[in-house]
């Protein structure tokens, strides 16, 4: 491997690391478009401070390009508290304009300099080895590592510092404040960072990556657990795996790195949501499928409860008194035989004494709605869970 | 962090294996189709040659692949068309001289007042330059003069392919030239998609009108189309072209537009502009794609 290639994949997963880290907070607190609207926002800032500074490298640039970036969301917010339109109308409103200003800004003013929108919006991972940081004429390593590096210390030094009131301001606005901490201060904060990480990585990676970066690892993540360092800790596993993982796709394909680390982000959490232990379609669809089991099973014992006489509880009439189909009959006359809630006498059907007890307790749950008289029977049955 | 490092060091473990295969060659990385296909007629089997764009491409909009980086950190010598067609990439490529690696604009080489000027793009100047086959003698003769100041050894070798393949070019602007003298004077105007053919239309005399060339503005407005087929009816021009790395659909329009007005003008063809066509056929190397352009042109105005 040569030593370009492991620059590529360092900057790659220091990328994904710092925008794993907002990302989490932006995708609880329902906000992960924002990501999307400061990438494209921040151009007038960006011009404004090429028209200051006349380089293209400056920090200044950087610095105006975030606060464009928090004007955003201030706006963003504003509009959306008039209670007139809702957050993502808010954020497509907002966005679009303070773009158009920037590309009219470069139109007018700036048209002969290389600021045009593909070079600020498609960084291009492939290239960032070669763009190097010289120290007084020693070569120190390409800039980009550097500057996302110094975003990454300040993210992680902020997340260490300020843990406790993100927590609670992303979970408990008004018990945050209550405390003391003020969700404002806290919110815009947030913005701050994630408007400098976004600025710092998409002149390395790219606007489109950034955003993948920062979503698809938090929102893969949320499927896993609902515990916030857990989810932090697997979106950042998320995001370098997917940087490092893509790269190597792109290696084999001969293709882009930053579109190969976006579709391994997308896989991921495609097969995340396929195959989640609870919150995953499988899962769920196998819980639907088992209560649909349960509830035939539940009328199936009320069913005999009510009928004494043999010719209701002759097994092969099942299908006609209560309309079952042949095999759904079968399934539910099986999970009541394996909880020995039936028993079977010369095909006729009668309930056992733990069925007719069973049977009681649901009616009087459904009645009573009480959940503390069917805690035992949670660990058996999908049913009376949840 | 710790994970990381952990899953950085276990791929690095994968992919130790070594993947020059520079052997004892001269390692050169080019951009455009033109400037491959030129420096593999001078290189020849003295040199590696490594092209990163493909035809069909548009250099403007080019997206670098992760084998690009490779041959970017295994180059010597990088020729690029510079007077910025590349984009981005001669931004990168203007910080990477060093000591191992040369990169030369050959379109920089060029004496500045004859080129044309533009007001459409960053540099000023029209970065089409290889449709003056003048001009891409001289590209064919930085390159030889680099390639031997980095391979003393092949001079030689290099010496005399350049005086083949300037040879070859020379026949082919006699050739291009008999053909075009075949076309009428006042039937000699080329409508197109976008301005790369200026430096074409100056070396023979074309009249050259792009859609996108009317006004500075990239993308065409109504008023373009309106103005341009007024233009072609006036003129009574008989067919406008396509352009192989610039979508057909404006072209199509144009066509729609004139038809509208009641007269006829035929797509005449599909010409290449921004990159040769596959290798292997006859339009993948330079001379062909010359040939097939202005025979192109030359039939369906006729």
């Amino acid at each position: 491997m040569s030593s370009a290639q492991i620059e590529i994949q360092l900057i790659a997963s220091l990328v994904a690391v710092a925008c794993a880290i907002p990302g989490t907070f932006l995708v609880l607190r329902k906000m992960a478009m924002i990501s999307d609207a400061i990438s494209h926002s921040i151009l007038p800032g960006i011009v404004v401070g090429f028209f200051i500074t006349q380089d293209l490298n400056s920090p200044l640039l950087i610095l105006l390009a975030a606060l464009t970036g928090v004007v955003t969301v201030v706006l963003v917010e504003y509009i959306q508290k008039t209670g007139l339109v809702k957050e993502d109308t808010a954020i497509g409103l907002v966005f679009p304009v303070l773009f158009s200003i920037g590309v009219l800004m470069i139109a007018k003013k700036a048209n002969d300099v290389h600021l045009d929108i593909d070079a600020v919006l498609v960084g291009e991972l492939a290239l960032a080895p070669f763009d190097r940081l010289l120290i007084s004429g020693v070569d120190v390593g390409p800039k980009a590592l550097w500057v996302i590096g110094v975003i990454l210390i300040i993210t992680i030094v902020l997340l260490l510092a300020f843990f406790k009131e993100l927590k609670l301001s992303t979970f408990d606005k008004g018990l945050a404040a209550s405390l003391g901490f003020s969700p404002v201060i806290i919110h815009y904060g947030l913005m701050t960072v994630s408007s400098i990480t976004t600025v710092g990585a998409f002149d390395a990676v790219g606007a489109i990556l950034v955003v993948a970066l920062m979503i698809a690892p938090a929102a893969t993540a949320y499927l896993l657990t609902t515990d916030l360092k857990k989810m932090l800790s697997l979106s950042i596993l998320f995001g370098v795996f997917s940087a490092i993982a893509g790269y190597w796709v792109a290696h084999q394909l001969d293709a882009s790195i930053s579109g190969s680390i976006t579709t391994v982000l997308g896989f991921l959490f495609l097969l995340v949501y396929l195959f989640a232990p609870s919150k995953g379609v499988f899962a769920v669809m196998y819980r639907e499928k088992q209560q649909r089991t349960e509830v035939s099973l539940l009328t199936f014992l009320l069913h005999l409860k009510n009928h004494d006489e043999e010719r209701e509880r002759h097994v092969n009439h099942l299908n006609e008194h209560i309309n079952w189909q042949k095999v759904r009959s079968k399934t539910v006359l099986d999970l009541a035989l394996k909880n020995n809630m039936i028993e079977i006498n010369k095909n006729i059907v009668s309930l056992t004494v733990k069925g007719n007890a069973f049977t009681t307790q649901a009616i009087d749950y459904i009645i009573t709605n009480e959940d503390a008289q069917i805690e035992d029977m949670k660990d058996d049955f999908f049913l009376f869970r949840g | 962090m710790k994970k990381l490092i952990t899953i950085l060091v276990i791929f690095a473990c994968f992919s130790c294996k070594n993947e020059t295969k520079s052997n004892g060659k001269l390692n050169v990385v080019t951009t455009t189709t033109m400037i491959t296909d030129l420096v593999e007629n001078i290189g020849g089997e003295f040199v590696n040659v490594q092209g990163l764009m493909g035809s069909g491409v548009d250099p403007h909009l080019y997206k670098a692949s992760e084998g690009d980086v490779t041959k970017l950190v295994e180059a010597n010598v990088i020729f690029y068309n510079g007077l910025h067609l590349e984009g981005k990439l001669v931004e990168v490529f203007e910080k990477m001289g060093s000591a191992t690696k040369t990169p030369i604009a050959l379109g920089e080489e060029l004496d500045k007042n004859t080129l044309i000027g533009s007001d459409y793009f960053a540099s000023n100047y029209d970065p089409h330059v290889w449709f003056d086959i003048e001009y891409f003698k001289q590209f064919a003769k930085k390159v030889t003069q680099v390639l031997s100041e980095k391979n003393p050894e092949n001079t030689d070798n290099f010496k005399a392919n350049e005086a083949k393949y300037l040879a070859q070019l020379d026949e082919l602007q006699k050739n291009i030239k008999a053909t075009i003298e075949t076309l009428p004077k006042e039937k000699r105007i080329l409508v197109t998609a976008h301005d790369a053919f200026n430096y074409f239309g100056k070396a023979y005399n074309f009249e050259v009108v792009g859609l996108q060339g009317i006004s500075t503005a990239t993308e065409a407005g109504v008023q373009d189309v309106q103005q341009l087929s007024a233009f072609i009816i006036e003129k009574q021009i008989k067919a406008i072209f396509v352009e192989s790395s610039v979508p057909k659909r404006t072209i199509e329009a144009l066509q729609a537009s004139v038809k509208s007005k009641g007269h006829e003008v035929e797509i005449g063809g599909t010409l290449y502009s921004d990159a040769l066509g596959s290798t292997g056929t006859l339009e993948g190397s330079y001379i062909g794609m010359f040939e097939y352009n202005v025979n192109t042109i030359v039939n369906a105005l006729k």
